[in-house]
């Protein structure tokens, strides 16, 4: 080690042995300190794998891919199948997506082609400040404003509108209370809208300013522009940012959790009450006294951190190549 | 030929051109905010002829490009006072078809800016947003448009690839290809060799000195040899203001003013 140092660096050699860099000797310590921490991070990801491994195995063992496919979930009959908040989290999140998405674009665009500089910043502060807001106070005005306004203005005049045995009453049987798997979409929506349109406009803006002056040079108009060149130059790393956003959607708990409605039964419609993953846990992991259950439990939240795993996974493989195809 | 002095402290020799101007620019003022980056310029660009806008960083060459086609636009707070005539119109009016005018005056920038697609979308982006061509007739402008700007020998077999694969004076070439291809009257051009190896640079000269047939062509360069090597007409420019204009030959060999003297001779700039 010390060699090589003294080697590379030709000018030292002048200097008596006394002059070497300060420091040199904690330099191996330094490293290992570094390198343990780094370890560490690794250990504790490892050692969440294997104890929820180790804790969800008799569930597996007991009811194995059933604990998939099947939507009973009964701490009574000591059935578990996680069915339901499985696709529960699944059907929120994507849904969640589907309605922010569009929303995050038009801010991001917003910001970057057509906000006036005054504004700019205004706006931009918003998006981050809306960011920072704890998601328990997302979730109890999803449940003290959102769900009584969405019961009473939509889901209660659909109901009466339905007639027996239409389309529609398919659509939107369920207790109008508000809480059901759309209003908890609704809300992740929120939750997530200023992450991805952040994220967005930082992309956008990453765009040189000489590409987007020749696209506007060659005679394109705003839409063409961003369409056609800006959209294309940010594509990989924008779906980048929109998984990432997904991630946060699936693991999301609280905020789910006070909205949802809280039912195991798989969600027969959008305005049917339902759970996720996490918010089963968060409701059940307290009251859970059989050994059965506590497995059960631990083994969702293995599936969740599959699930979210693969996510970021994927995202991260995408951020992570060079910007253009 | 009539020689004005003009304005109280700077001596100004800017000559009319012969034969009609393309682009007739009157008494125009630049703006970024508050700082006025051009001052009063005058000044004619003639049909079908290269001419050349030479002078010190921070002169306001490229800012005099850019109200052309009025690019500034973008950005809030840049404005532009004064009349730029095209064709009889004041394309400074408030009315103006921003993107029609773009069409009809493309700009070609100092860095190489191919859009993330293949180079024969990069070609056919501009076309498309104004034509609607058969797929015979857009391979055939595509064709053209690479041919006229010494590319189309080393893509015609990756035309299908991105265009961000090319080494940069390939990109620089397909970037003039892109202009050229949606036939404007005016290509103005911000350094465009200034990135440039040696031999992409020579490229670049010969395909601008062929293009002058079609269009009008501005050129901001720093590279003198450049200037006066490729265009017709000169303009030295200095503090946001036109000093000398007059043919290339002129400007190079028998400058009038002192400050475009010591700086085609190397003694400022």
């Amino acid at each position: 080690m010390t060699l090589t140092l003294d080697q590379s660096e030709p000018g030292q050699t002048t200097r008596t042995p006394k002059a070497k860099p300060r420091g040199g000797a904690l330099d191996p310590f330094f490293e290992a300190l570094c390198a343990a921490s780094a370890t560490m991070l690794l250990a504790a990801l490892c050692g969440v794998l294997i104890s929820r491994t180790i804790g969800g195995w008799p569930a597996f063992h007991k009811f194995g891919l059933k604990f998939f496919t099947v939507s009973s979930w009964n701490p009574v009959t000591e059935v578990y199948g996680a069915a339901g908040p499985i696709v529960g989290t699944l059907i929120t999140s994507f849904l969640a997506l589907l309605i922010s998405l569009p929303v995050a674009f038009g801010v991001a665009v917003f910001l970057v082609e057509f906000c006036p500089s005054f504004l700019r910043r205004t706006i931009g502060t918003a998006v981050e400040l809306l960011a920072g807001i704890p998601s328990i106070v997302y979730g109890m005005w999803g449940l003290f404003v959102l769900a009584p306004w969405f019961a009473l203005h939509v889901q209660l005049p659909l109901l009466l509108a339905a007639k027996p045995g239409s389309l529609l009453e398919k659509l939107t049987t369920g207790i109008p209370n508000g809480a059901n798997i759309l209003t908890a979409s609704i809300i992740l929506a929120i939750m997530i809208l200023p992450f991805m349109a952040a994220v967005l406009r930082d992309l956008l803006m990453t765009i040189p300013s000489q590409v987007r002056e020749s696209a506007y040079g060659l005679g394109g108009n705003t839409v063409e522009v961003i369409l056609s060149v800006s959209l294309p130059y940010i594509k990989r790393s924008a779906v980048g940012a929109i998984m990432l956003g997904l991630g946060r959607a699936l693991g999301e708990t609280m905020a789910v959790t006070f909205i949802i409605g809280n039912s195991h039964a798989f969600p027969k419609n959008l305005f049917d009450s339902g759970s996720t993953i996490a918010s089963t846990i968060a409701n059940e992991f307290n009251e859970a006294t059989t050994e059965m259950h506590t497995s059960s439990l631990i083994a969702l939240g293995l599936v969740l951190f599959m699930i979210t795993f693969a996510v970021l996974a994927i995202a991260r493989a995408l951020l992570g190549r060079p910007k253009v195809a | 030929m009539n020689v004005q002095a003009t304005a109280e402290t700077y001596e100004s020799y800017v000559e009319q051109i012969q034969g009609p101007a393309k682009i007739d620019i009157k008494k125009l003022d630049f703006f970024y905010g508050k700082n006025k980056a051009l001052h009063g310029l005058t000044t004619g660009f003639a049909e079908k002829k290269i001419t050349a806008l030479i002078g010190p960083s921070g002169c306001g060459k490229s800012t005099l490009l850019r109200t052309m086609n009025r690019i500034y636009g973008l950005y809030p707070g840049q404005r532009a006072e004064g009349e730029i005539m095209f064709d009889g119109r004041n394309i400074l009016g408030p009315n103006e078809d921003l993107a029609a005018l773009r069409a009809r005056i493309g700009m070609v920038f100092q860095k190489p800016t191919p859009f993330p697609m293949s180079i024969y979308d990069n070609v056919a982006y501009g076309v498309r947003l104004y034509e609607r061509l058969g797929r015979q007739d857009m391979d055939a402008r595509v064709e053209e448009s690479l041919r006229r700007a010494a590319l189309w020998d080393e893509v015609k077999d990756k035309l299908h690839t991105s265009g961000l694969g090319l080494s940069g004076g390939q990109q620089q070439r397909l970037c003039v290809a892109r202009g050229v291809a949606v036939r404007p009257e005016v290509l103005l051009l911000d350094e465009p060799a200034s990135a440039l190896d040696p031999i992409s640079t020579a490229k670049l000269e010969e395909t601008l000195i062929e293009l002058k047939q079609d269009h009008t062509i501005v050129i901001v360069t720093h590279n003198l040899g450049q200037a006066a090597r490729i265009s017709d007409y000169t303009g030295f420019m200095y503090l946001g203001r036109l000093i000398e204009f007059t043919t290339t030959e002129q400007l190079f060999t028998n400058p009038r003013g002192k400050r475009t003297q010591d700086y085609v001779t190397g003694r400022f700039g």
